[in-house]
């Protein structure tokens, strides 16, 4: 091979692992900063510290109350966004039409419309009814902003199930909600268990909204960051975010571990 | 109708009754207020076109999307290219280096960049104390903070959509080619990026259409100086109460997004990567 085509190969090779390292390496940067033995941000000066680790277990400094607020509300809309949309998937696998399919787009339309638009909307509505800064009305927000997601992964499901199942236990007699949940459910069960993390994440995550239709009853673990970062930065942020990031990591990891092993087995070695 | 097909309908309607209430209600609201807050009429649009501010913020708004837009697309095309052409456990090593930052929460992101681009960052302090500086530079609470942490956020998720529509292409194409004798950047200019364009032009409208509305990233890397829109919109909404203006712009913005959308269900090379299929 030509010098000019081995560089016409390795260049862009070069070019793209450099970009991840811009992707990935950049979060680093939390780690020794969370690490310092300095009060301000800064890197480590004279050895590290766990002090700013252990400001985090301080019930007091407001992490700790802000990952079980953020860790409830989580959980609360992930179950009624699955529930609603594993319900609204199926029943539109089901009934093909037109009147599935438009709120089919309603439902997906929150992944496009910028969330400000949505913003302004809730706080409006949920200053008239009384839901600003409450927890209902922050599980209630979370839920329509997960549901796409939910939605999306039980679709996946059951794009790959075999509509002659449900035809086959029609013919034996099946009743309709005999049919949904003894034969459609069961078989779409990788696709719920994915929605209902997709929409734990969603909700764990979601900052725009909640910013302004909370204010002090309700304080998620995204809005204290948000406050830190905003008012006093300090090294505690760099902790929660060296904690958020090594969570992270093992997930991918124990993932990817997951599904090496499930290839394997399937290849039967 | 069946009692099979009538239990499936009402399967849908929870969710249907969410959306319509909590979601579809609220937003046409805001469409309603924007022509009725406070006198019925178009003066807030009128006021909207003749307000400076209005003007500056929709200028950076889109100066900053474009260039968002363009850095993301290219870096994203880069990558995602050499991943299809990787070897499998490198593969899995680029995947892993792509989705921690796809999956780390936004916020985690934007601290990071101001912890390494801000005056007393790790980036200058590192560059003045190897002399490379003798005073900090300006690279965060302006456009090009930023623009940085912008691009950063998109290009995860934008690599992972050229992936998925690049991996659908039918690589003997290129087979084809390099035994006719093409060059590797004649495979490239000449069978790759004509095929890629269906995905291309994917990328490039949802990176766009992410970039205008984006409020996190700008909000906390422009610190109150580079003003996007969603951020003027949150302001109007939050401190001076000029429910005008918040839902007037907000219009102007979901009518932008939605011609943008609108646009590309017509055309047929996006309505390809839609399907997720070569054009004909």
């Amino acid at each position: 091979m030509s010098l000019r085509r081995q560089l016409e190969v390795a260049l862009p090779r070069l070019l793209a692992w450099g970009l991840l390292g811009f992707l990935f390496l950049p979060l680093l940067v939390v780690i020794p900063v969370a690490l310092t033995d300095r009060d301000y941000l800064s890197l480590p000066q004279h050895g590290i510290s766990l002090a700013h680790f252990a400001a985090l277990l301080d019930w007091d400094n407001g992490w700790l109350p802000s990952i079980a607020t953020s860790a409830a509300i989580g959980v609360l809309a992930s179950a009624l966004a699955t529930t609603l949309g594993v319900s609204f998937a199926v029943g539109a696998w089901a009934a093909a039409g037109w009147w599935p399919s438009c709120l089919r787009v309603l439902l997906l339309s929150p992944l496009i419309v910028p969330p400000m638009i949505y913003t302004v909307a809730m706080v409006k509505l949920w200053a008239r009814l009384a839901l600003l800064d409450t927890y209902p009305g922050v599980v209630l927000v979370h839920t329509v902003l997960a549901l796409p997601l939910a939605l999306l992964a039980v679709s996946a499901s059951l794009a790959n199930l075999d509509p002659r199942l449900v035809q086959a236990a029609r013919s034996l007699g099946a009743r309709p909600l005999t049919v949904f949940s003894r034969v459609i459910l069961p078989n779409i069960i990788p696709g719920v268990a994915a929605a209902a993390l997709l929409a734990f994440v969603i909700s764990w995550d979601e900052i725009t909204v909640t910013l302004f239709i909370t204010e002090r009853a309700v304080v998620t673990l995204p809005r204290r960051i948000w406050t830190s970062i905003t008012e006093a930065v300090d090294p505690a942020l760099a902790a929660i975010a060296t904690v958020l990031l090594i969570v992270t990591i093992i997930a991918l990891a124990a993932r990817s571990m997951y599904q090496t092993r499930s290839e394997r087995r399937l290849l039967g070695r | 109708m069946s009692s099979f097909k009538r239990t499936a309908l009402l399967l849908t309607a929870p969710a249907s009754l969410v959306a319509i209430a909590l979601y579809a209600l609220p937003i046409v609201q805001v469409l309603a207020l924007s022509v009725t807050e406070p006198t019925l009429g178009w003066a807030n649009y009128r006021d909207l076109f003749s307000n400076g501010a209005v003007g500056r913020v929709v200028m950076t708004t889109l100066k900053v999307s474009v260039l968002t837009t363009l850095l993301t697309v290219a870096a994203s095309y880069t990558v995602a290219l050499a991943m299809l052409h990787m070897a499998r456990g490198w593969r899995r090593i680029a995947f892993f280096l792509l989705l921690v930052p796809f999956w780390i929460s936004v916020l985690v992101r934007a601290f990071s960049w101001i912890t390494i681009l801000r005056r007393e960052g790790v980036l200058n302090r590192l560059l003045l104390d190897v002399g490379a500086l003798s005073t900090p530079l300006e690279l965060v609470y302006n456009t090009l903070g930023v623009t940085i942490g912008m691009v950063h956020y998109m290009i995860p998720f934008a690599t992972l959509l050229l992936y998925a529509n690049l991996s659908d292409i039918d690589r003997r194409l290129m087979q084809a080619a390099r035994s006719l004798g093409a060059r590797p950047a004649t495979v490239f200019w000449r069978v790759w990026l004509p095929l890629s364009v269906p995905g291309l032009a994917l990328a490039t409208l949802f990176v766009f259409v992410f970039a205008l509305g984006f409020f996190v990233t700008p909000a906390l890397l422009g610190g109150g100086k580079t003003l996007m829109i969603a951020e003027y919109i949150s302001v109007q909404v939050s401190t001076t109460a000029r429910w005008d203006l918040a839902t007037s712009l907000s219009t102007m913005l979901l009518v932008v997004v939605g011609a943008l959308f609108f646009i590309a269900t017509r055309s047929p090379a996006l309505r390809a990567a839609f399907t997720a299929r070569p054009p004909p």
